[in-house]
């Protein structure tokens, strides 16, 4: 193999996920990391472009990532890991199966390098640490150095992801103060504070490009945005299972266990998906025939939607809600 | 025989009463007693006990009507499997019309995949038709959903049923299964019977699938037009009819030798097309509006690794992949190693090209897409990629396959000369 000095991780698809986890094990490693740019129009052109036409929106965006890294020049290796579903009620959808030999055969041309892994089942933890430790041997870390970096990483990556749900927490905890106070308004001036909970695949939920207009757009209305996959994760998913039992994606059933735990905390839900995505096409479906007492706003983004449509679609969600808050619905 | 003498000498001694003192009653041992004729003065009681009937063998058919959705040529296999494994009536569907498509349409969420969709539309018309039991199977992608969700649809819709959903009990294997079908179809199965009998409908599918390819190689260059068709429904019709393995056996032998007899007009060199694709959609005729038999009477010897069979009873994904290894490293999906695998063969084959079928929506296929490019490129064949949805129009599909054959066989004649 090739010295390998940078390494570059494309900011797409799972790096939302496990992103912190990826950087900090390479760098503990004595790597440097090098993560693509946020998302934009110039980086989704690219992306559309390399890509077949039919694939969903974020895999776009992560093409567009990967070629980001390739024209920026400076990367030894990109890290493109495949994600199995060893876990039948905990995998992922096939794009992140087959991400490694879709990047290299989509960028054969440039001659790209691939630093690459297969972790069979995300959610057994001893079983991936293996994975990443016998990645770190690969790239030459000695036994010791890799279980060192692995445990860094993985430690990291959880301190991350519980800040996000204490954070989320302490929103709702907040919320729930001022909704206390609004209703002990004697003036009834005193406007109840709008949660919506905005279920969406965290490299949708988080990518500005993506999803930016649409948070935006909520929060412009004075309500609060609360992302369902900021929720404590194993609690999620735990809970997931009174919703489905035969759900196969993790982090849809993540999604699923999110709006079960805080179902009685929101005023709404914005259920976004990007087209044309495998997992969500059904999901949605689900979500929607079995989610009762919460209004829902579903949305498709595809790459030609300008934002304006989304707006008034999110704007009218939302005077709704106030005007159901304001009991303006007798049956609701 | 000295023993035997031995034990006769004995009994004449015990039985003859002593010369020497007769009038003195004889000891006698117990074995010659019990011969001793007892006449009582009554005669003898029947013992208190009942009399039964001859026992009965207990029933274990279960009269419900068991319905799998429509899969192309593999419904004797269906109807096999749950009458003899599961034991029960099989719900033997018509054939699929338009407005199977529409009640799938107007039932399914909008961008799923089509199969999904086709199979709502049998569901209904099943459950019209009076089925108690659907059976769904479940795989590595969104087929893994599927039960669940269409079981949801059509209870949301108001009918009632139970669906036999093969993605219940899946982490324990074939013994969840097993639990499975003894707890929602016929608990009195008969287990031994049952294993033995899913082994025939396994061999079953295996020579369908071998008639079929058979079929689609020589099908598209019978003398009299329509033969190899009547021979086809011929071999399924008794294929349904079987009841046994051996019956099986004997079905595809009648079926294989009407075949071979009929004559054909076969060129030595024949445009050559191998289908590669998504398991549903590149095998189903009625979701691919009859690719094989389109392609076949162009005059092109069709070939297809795609199928039942080699995807389940016999497959070994990872060594197929070491055929692709430079091509993927990992296994990309439920089918995508068969489609990279089997394309690469028929290019190395010489093949004249590759229809690459699919139904819209279906991600591992799509990320097939690139690595075919590289395949197609490296090695010069000529690839169609076809994307079927429920508005997929006959005459659009027969246009882009006669111009692509037209392509290949201008591209053989220039290489012939």
């Amino acid at each position: 193999m090739q010295h390998i000095e940078t390494i570059g991780i494309p900011r797409g698809l799972l790096f939302h996920e496990y992103g912190v986890l990826w950087q900090r094990f390479f760098e503990e490693l004595g790597f440097r990391v090098l993560v693509s740019p946020q998302t934009d129009r110039a980086v989704f052109e690219a992306g559309e472009a390399a890509s077949v036409d039919e694939v969903c929106l974020a895999s776009k965006a992560y093409m567009g990532h990967v070629a980001a890294l390739l024209d920026g020049g400076q990367c030894d290796a990109l890290f493109v890991p495949s994600y199995d579903n060893g876990d039948v009620r905990a995998g992922f959808c096939t794009k992140y199966q087959s991400l490694p030999d879709l990047v290299a055969a989509t960028f054969r041309d440039r001659g790209v390098k691939l630093v690459t892994m297969r972790v069979r089942s995300a959610n057994d933890r001893k079983r991936t640490r293996g994975e990443f430790i016998e990645l770190a041997r690969q790239l030459g870390a000695s036994p010791k150095k890799a279980m060192h970096a692995y445990k860094a990483a993985a430690r990291a990556q959880e301190a991350a992801d519980a800040a996000r749900a204490a954070a989320q927490q302490e929103t709702l905890r907040l919320l729930a103060k001022y909704r206390k106070v609004a209703a002990g308004d004697p003036t009834g001036t005193e406007q109840a504070p709008l949660a919506i909970l905005l279920v969406a695949h965290p490299y949708i939920a988080h990518d500005p490009y993506i999803a930016g207009d649409i948070v935006a757009a909520i929060e412009g209305m004075g309500a609060t945005v609360l992302f369902a996959d900021e929720a404590d994760h194993a609690a999620a998913f735990k809970r997931s299972f009174d919703f489905s039992d035969t759900l196969p994606w993790l982090i849809n059933r993540q999604l699923a266990g999110a709006i079960l735990q805080m179902h009685e905390a929101i005023d709404g839900i914005v259920l976004l998906s990007a087209f044309p995505c495998g997992p969500d096409s059904m999901f949605d479906d689900a979500i929607m025939r079995n989610v009762r007492g919460v209004p829902i706003l579903n949305l498709m983004i595809d790459a030609q939607s300008g934002s304006a449509g989304m707006e008034t679609r999110i704007e009218s969600f939302i005077d709704i809600l106030r005007f159901k808050g304001k009991q303006g619905y007798l049956d609701a | 025989m000295p023993s035997l003498q031995k034990a006769k000498d004995v009994l004449e001694r015990l039985t003859q009463p002593r010369s020497e003192d007769a009038t003195v009653p004889v000891t006698v041992s117990d074995d010659v007693r019990t011969q001793v004729v007892y006449e009582p003065d009554e005669p003898r009681r029947m013992l208190p006990f009942p009399h039964l009937p001859k026992k009965l063998r207990r029933d274990r058919h279960k009269h419900t009507l068991v319905s799998v959705f429509r899969y192309a040529y593999y419904d004797p296999a269906f109807k096999y499997f749950v009458e003899q494994v599961l034991d029960c009536d099989y719900l033997q569907l018509p054939k699929a019309t338009k407005r199977t498509m529409e009640l799938g349409i107007q039932s399914s969420s909008d961008y799923v995949c089509t199969p999904f969709k086709h199979m709502m539309g049998d569901w209904i018309e099943a459950l019209e038709l009076g089925a108690d039991i659907l059976v769904q199977v479940g795989g590595p992608c969104r087929l893994g959903y599927y039960g669940e969700m269409q079981e949801q649809i059509l209870r949301d819709m108001g009918y009632d049923f139970t669906m036999l959903n093969f993605s219940h009990g899946i982490e324990q294997g074939y013994i969840g299964w097993g639990k499975e079908v003894l707890r929602m179809v016929n608990p009195d199965i008969a287990i031994p019977n049952g294993v033995k009998q899913l082994l025939a409908c396994g061999h079953m599918l295996t020579l369908l699938d071998s008639a079929r390819d058979f079929y689609m190689a020589n099908g598209g260059f019978e003398r009299e037009p329509g033969a190899f068709r009547r021979a086809w429904e011929g071999l399924m019709d008794a294929m349904r009819a079987a009841a046994t393995k051996a019956e099986i056996d004997e079905a595809y032998r009648a079926g294989m030798e009407e075949m071979r007899a009929i004559p054909l007009d076969k060129p030595a060199d024949p445009v050559r097309i191998g289908i590669i694709g998504e398991l549903y959609t590149a095998i189903d005729e009625n979701s691919n509006l009859g690719l094989d038999e389109k392609l076949m009477d162009m005059g092109v010897e069709v070939h297809r690794t795609l199928n039942f069979s080699n995807r389940y009873t016999h497959y070994n994904e990872e060594n197929l992949r070491r055929t692709i290894a430079e091509y993927a490293e990992y296994d990309m999906g439920p089918t995508s190693t068969m489609t990279l695998a089997a394309a690469k063969k028929y290019a190395e084959m010489g093949f004249d090209g590759l229809v690459h079928a699919k139904c819209a929506g279906c991600t591992p296929e799509i990320d097939c897409i690139p690595v075919l490019r590289r395949i197609s490129e490296d090695f010069h064949i000529p690839v169609l990629y076809l994307t079927y949805d429920t508005e997929t129009s006959d005459t659009g599909l027969m246009t882009r396959l006669e111009a692509f054959y037209d392509m290949l066989a201008m591209k053989k004649a220039a290489k012939r000369w």
